[in-house]
């Protein structure tokens, strides 16, 4: 490392580098130098070989020891602090509001964090001191292990593998060998019959969502049924909803699941802001346009984005983007929710929608495709 | 300093350095960095609906020299400014008192600021609006209901005025943060309608075009109140046939509690950028340590090595 | 210091119990000589290994309250703010961990911390294991288990994220649904297969959880526990110096020096994990709220492990999809399949593959012990940047609407330059990376040749200012003339063999792409072979040396 010419040099100065000098301290060179040379020949009986043992002198050392215990003291104290800071804050007693409260939560995790860091950095400081500087420091030598074997180690082996492979019959009787592999082979694949109870076929589960025709609409949340002169003052208006169902079995009246595929954006588009795809059929064959399926300047469409399933919920009122904050596919509410930027394959599905007698948003059935992540079927089946 | 002048050229000492500038920059940044209670104190702010004393004339004359350039002289707008006549006050009140506008640059998104004006002329160039501008009933209506930015000392005359009130305004403050009972239908509305531009935190998030959705730690219930039935800049609208008002105080209470509650976790909280953030400090502060330490127990000893 | 002190008889007695029964004296004192290589970069594995020691012990405590289930229960907990919330019975646990338990906030922060700690010390030592060609002979294996290693990790790591149930975990997981659904044929197959259902059904977290607590960590212990061991039976390569050859080590013994040394160090790194988790705070679950499939928050990322994958499907456009028209159509998504499969498959694919890929085009079949310097290897070392550039780019792309908002660019701006960057940011790295190595060469060379720049001017008598230039230490000398010209078989192969008879290998498609790697792989290098240590006929001791001439010097 030509680094080392600079270490050289730092201290040297004009004098040429030399390979065993003494301690950090520069007055303290030609003592030490002497003194562990004469020290390493003499009387050593340590562990390794003199020429391989440095070891430090004993000024040093005493120094050494004293850090060290410095350090290992404060990591006692530190310890003894943290077990403390365990019973100094208690947790939820009768009506104190102990490390619930996030204000005390943080001065016991700071406490407890501390105190925890200080023992363990006390520890790791003490033991880094003794190894340099009242340990010597050894410097050695020892081979890498010849690793390939000798040929004739391989050879004895080879030798005597295949007498005894020979000898067990296995290379020579086939029948006995075959019909050992076939008993292999049912139970290997046992455990993936095993795993077959791991979830049901997917069949048409994801083609089909709570929305059907009359359904009314919730926003999310509030558990409100929308109507649609709810919407009157919004001309540019946003929200998010749900299907209404109320099954007593979930806390919100509907499964998680149904949530995940039928959660939709509902928007109020300005007259005249609308675009050439709206005129376009909803699906091909279709009688629908997508214009058919809004209701006055309010249409609804998947908020779970095409691309993974991020709810594409990011609506600009100005651009009529709707993004997607987790990967930024980009649909545009104007125009079908087509994809206009980003990495979604196709657009989000639109939701016909009307209202019912009592002015109430309802759908007017499922969506034309399957909401969420595309995936291999979605165009098999399913739908309305 | 003979001690530094001694040891600065130890093979340490470098790493001695990095340490204590990270050291000095935690410090810094706790020092800095604003904790809970000043984050609550800036949000907050009250003061009593418009009482019949605005002047309308003064509000003209305000409206003609700071708005009417860009807005029109009656409001209809111009190539610079939108049309203001079906705006709504809400939206007027919100634009000034968060310092959006008057705007020097209509062509930029405008970050927040502090306002121009005092209260009492704001009151005025609104009352000017409502009674001049504004077409009919047209847009929302200033919900003066909702507590507004904490008073500001400079807008009264003597200290008692101002502390009589701040404390109404706390008073206000409080029981409007706390008259919400339905932690799950504020949470639900805030992440299932704002929270994917502003963020869980309030902390804001990018647009397109360059354009970002603000954060929102300083805004005062009414300001949030008046943008989501306004709909400033990019952000839809969320009327009160939508979101309606009891439901708003539960979605405000929602996020103002979140932003004023202690972090658990420790003092430095990473502006709650959360994941990004925590790799960061994960690389550059936890590592480095690490390594710093097996620098120390590896360094070369001038002794042997 | 002097004289060895009679071991106690206690430890005596022990020693003997256990001897009399392993018969352990031999192997254990050749094992505690051990010898360990002193450097730095030799730590950072062992950073690693020291973060799942404490992912294992804190994680064990996280258990002892966690639980992973997704049924929905409203939250009554002492937790004030979340009272009255429905949530899943995960999600309720953690906080019970946070808000219940003393010291539990502060055992869920250090295992997040240490888990970020873990991949990223995984992460530098896999590189110096790179740019230093310790992964060559006799040392391959161990390296692919240290692929295996770093992909588990991030596969723990990432479930391990999606327990609490939180809004961001969720949506983790709903990520990885959706990009498990975009596989031809069989996607929904294996997601409802995974999920027990749709998503989010009630299985997974109970799935994911078996597999973080159990599975996967005792994958991760063999194979560390392996990874060690061939460590230990091969010993630790080392940097060139003076001594140190392919077939002498020379270091610090294992005891006593090296064991208080390494014990010191797992303190260190527990400190500096505890210290984060008590001061910085990592995944505030109780502030983002339980997950909801119909809930998103902007700024929204994975770990940061997971980060270059969020990257790569944030940049990677949906221009190559397309459909297969049979039926009602069956699409393909590329941009989905691309960034979630190829691209991991890619980076950990030729990770695992290129010490074979080197061997192959050099043809080297020794045992190294010696590592390289990384100039020394400048294809290597450019491609090693390259792969770090391209990496670095998708994660960065991971957080484009973070940076997009915090520097005021246009999102989709952002978007282009990384996709623009991904392609170029490697390339440029490359190049740029074997010029440095090339010219670091080439200071190698003249200080072999010349000495050092001693920062010492002296004026000549005819006024002229001359830098002297000094004889640099053995240890210098000895690492400078330590390189070895890279070489190939496939180069020095003649076209025919001594016989006359053509060589068939270097004719067919594989052997001539084979010579053209080499020829790339070897082409650019400075050669300090046969160079005599300061031999430089200008070289300038001292004053008079540099007095009488002038030429080798910098002015």
């Amino acid at each position: 490392m030509t680094e080392n010419n600079n270490n050289d040099n730092n201290g040297a100065g004009d004098e040429k580098p030399e390979r065993v000098v003494g301690t950090p301290s520069a007055s303290a060179d030609e003592r030490v130098v002497s003194e562990a040379s004469a020290e390493n020949e003499s009387e050593h009986a340590g562990p390794y070989e003199p020429f391989e043992t440095h070891i430090r002198p004993e000024e040093q050392q005493r120094r050494g020891e004293k850090m060290a215990s410095a350090w290992f003291i404060l990591a006692t104290l530190a310890g003894i602090a943290f077990l403390a800071a365990y019973f100094v804050f208690p947790p939820n007693a009768a009506d104190e509001p102990a490390i619930a409260d996030p204000q005390i939560s943080q001065y016991s995790n700071m406490l407890l964090g501390g105190t925890l860091t200080l023992a363990m950095f006390g520890i790791g400081a003490g033991m880094t001191v003794w190894a340099r500087n009242v340990m010597p420091h050894y410097e050695v030598h020892s081979p890498y292990d010849e690793l390939p074997s000798s040929d004739e180690e391989k050879g004895s082996f080879s030798e005597f593998f295949m007498k005894s492979a020979d000898e067990s019959g296995f290379t020579k009787r086939p029948l006995m060998r075959r019909t050992l592999i076939a008993s292999m082979i049912p139970l290997g694949i046992a455990p993936v019959v095993l795993l077959r109870d791991l979830g049901p076929l997917p069949r048409d589960t994801l083609h089909h969502t709570p929305w059907e025709n009359g359904r009314r609409m919730y926003v999310e949340g509030t558990h409100r049924a929308l109507r649609a002169e709810d919407l009157e003052n919004d001309p540019n208006g946003m929200i998010s909803a749900l299907p209404a169902i109320d099954d007593d079995r979930y806390p919100h009246g509907i499964s998680l699941d149904d949530q995940a595929k039928s959660v939709i954006l509902l928007i109020k588009v300005p007259d005249g802001d609308w675009k050439e795809g709206m005129n376009e059929p909803v699906s091909e064959g279709s009688d629908e346009t997508h214009m058919n399926w809004t209701y006055n300047g309010i249409v609804a469409y998947s908020k779970i984005c095409t691309h993974v399933g991020c709810p594409a919920a990011l609506y600009e009122r100005t651009t009529h983007r709707i993004l997607c904050p987790c990967h930024q596919s980009t649909f545009d509410a104007t125009d079908a929710a087509k994809v206009v930027f980003g990495p979604a394959h196709r657009g989000l599905p639109q939701l016909p929608i009307s209202v019912d007698d009592e002015g109430y948003l309802i759908s007017t059935g499922d969506f034309a495709e399957p909401p969420g992540p595309t995936f291999w079927e979605y165009q098999r089946g399913g739908g309305n | 300093m003979k001690w530094i002048t001694a040891r600065r050229r130890h093979p340490l000492a470098g790493y001695v350095v990095v340490i204590l500038a990270l050291a000095l920059f935690g410090v810094g940044y706790a020092a800095l960095a604003p904790t809970a209670e000043e984050a609550r104190a800036q949000t907050l702010s009250a003061e009593a609906p418009a009482p019949d004393d605005v002047d309308i004339a003064e509000g003209r004359a305000i409206f003609d020299q700071t708005c009417a350039s860009c807005h029109g002289l009656d409001g209809s707008g111009s190539p610079t400014g939108p049309d203001l006549r079906e705006v709504g006050s809400a939206a007027v009140n919100f634009q000034v008192s968060t310092g959006r506008m008057p705007s020097m640059d209509p062509d930029n998104q405008m970050p927040r600021k502090p306002m121009v004006m005092s209260e009492e002329e704001l009151a005025n160039l609104i009352a000017y609006y409502d009674a001049e501008i504004r077409d009919n009933e047209a847009g929302a209506d200033v919900p003066y209901e909702v507590p507004a930015s904490e008073p500001e000392r400079d807008d009264f005359e003597d200290e008692g005025e101002y502390e009589a009130a701040l404390e109404t305004w706390e008073t206000e403050y409080d029981a409007y943060i706390e008259g919400a009972d339905d932690t799950d239908m504020g949470m639900k509305l805030y992440l299932t309608n704002c929270a994917h531009c502003h963020s869980w935190s309030g902390g804001g998030g990018a647009l397109t075009d360059g354009r970002w959705a603000p954060e929102i730690h300083d805004a005062s219930p009414r300001e949030i109140y008046e943008a989501m039935v306004s709909g400033p800049g990019a952000m839809p609208m969320f009327s009160d046939g939508v979101i309606d008002p009891d439901e708003k105080q539960e979605l405000i209470s929602y996020v103002k509690t979140l932003q004023a509650e202690p972090d658990a976790g420790g003092i430095f909280a990473l502006d709650r950028v959360g994941q990004v953030a925590e790799g960061f400090i994960g690389w550059t502060v936890g590592l480095s340590l690490i390594v710093a330490c097996a620098i120390w127990i590896t360094a070369k000893q001038r002794a042997h090595d | 210091m002097s004289k060895t002190t009679q071991a106690p008889k206690a430890l005596r007695g022990v020693g003997n119990y256990i001897d009399d029964r392993f018969h352990l004296a031999k192997t254990g004192e050749k094992n505690l000589r051990k010898v360990f290589p002193n450097h730095w970069s030799f730590m950072l594995g062992e950073i690693a290994l020291y973060s799942f020691i404490i992912l294992l012990v804190s994680g064990v405590f996280l258990t002892l309250w966690f639980k992973p289930s997704m049924v929905e229960i409203v939250y009554d907990g002492s937790y004030e703010r979340l009272q009255g919330v429905p949530m899943s019975e995960a999600f309720a646990s953690t906080l019970h961990i946070d808000f219940d338990v003393r010291g539990g906030f502060l055992m869920r922060q250090i295992h997040h911390w240490a888990a970020l700690i873990f991949v990223a010390a995984l992460v530098i030592h896999m590189l110096r294991v790179f740019f230093t060609g310790a992964f060559r002979k006799p040392r391959e294996i161990n390296w692919l288990i240290g692929v295996a290693i770093f992909a588990l990790a991030m596969v723990e790591g990432l479930f391990g994220y999606s327990l609490p149930d939180d809004l961001p975990s969720g949506m983790g997981v709903r990520i990885l649904q959706g990009v498990m659904l975009a596989i031809p044929l069989v996607g929904t197959y294996i997601s409802m297969f995974l999920f027990g259902g749709e998503f989010p059904g009630e299985d997974i977290i109970t799935r994911l959880y078996v597999l973080h607590v159990l599975l996967i960590p005792a994958l991760l212990l063999g194979l560390i526990v392996a990874h060690f061991m061939i460590l230990w039976h091969q010993k630790h390569t080392q940097y060139p110096g003076v001594g140190r050859t392919d077939k002498t080590v020379v270091g610090t013994p294992m005891f006593p020096a090296f064991a208080v040394k390494a014990g010191g160090f797992f303190f260190f790194t527990f400190a500096v994990i505890a210290g984060l988790s008590a001061f910085v705070q990592i995944n505030p679950i109780h502030l983002f709220g339980p997950f909801a499939p119909t809930s998103i928050t902007s700024g929204l990322q994975p770990d940061w492990y997971m980060g270059f994958m969020e990257g790569s499907l944030r940049i990677f456009p949906n221009w190559l999809d397309f459909t297969i028209p049979i039926g009602a159509g069956y699409p393909i998504m590329t941009a989905v399949l691309v960034p979630g499969l190829v691209i991991p498959g890619l980076i950990f694919g030729a990770l695992a593959l290129w010490p074979f890929i080197e061997q192959w085009i050099t043809g080297d079949k020794k045992a190294h012990n010696v590592a390289d310097r990384p100039r020394n290897a400048p294809v290597r070392t450019g491609l090693g940047v390259a792969g770090i550039v391209f990496y670095g780019v998708l994660w960065m792309a991971g957080s484009n609407d973070v940076l997009s908002e915090t520097f005021s660019i246009d999102l989709y701006l952002t978007t282009y330059i990384f996709r623009v960057l991904a392609i170029a940011g490697p390339i440029l790295g490359f190049i740029i990376t074997k010029r440095i190595c090339l010219g670091l060469q080439h200071r190698d060379r003249e200080t072999l040749e010349h000495g050092y720049e001693s920062g010492t001017i002296q004026q000549l008598p005819s006024g002229e200012f001359i830098e002297v230039h000094k004889e640099s230490s053995d240890e210098t000398v000895e690492v400078l003339s330590s390189k070895r010209d890279p070489s190939s078989t496939a180069l020095t192969d003649e076209d025919v063999d001594a016989t006359g008879v053509e060589n068939p290998d270097a004719r067919k498609g594989m052997g001539k792409l084979r010579r053209k790697l080499a020829h790339w792989y070897t082409k650019d290098n400075v050669s300090v072979q046969g160079l005599e240590p300061h031999s430089g006929h200008h070289l300038h001791h001292s004053q008079e040396h540099a007095s009488e001439e002038g030429g080798d010097v910098e002015r």
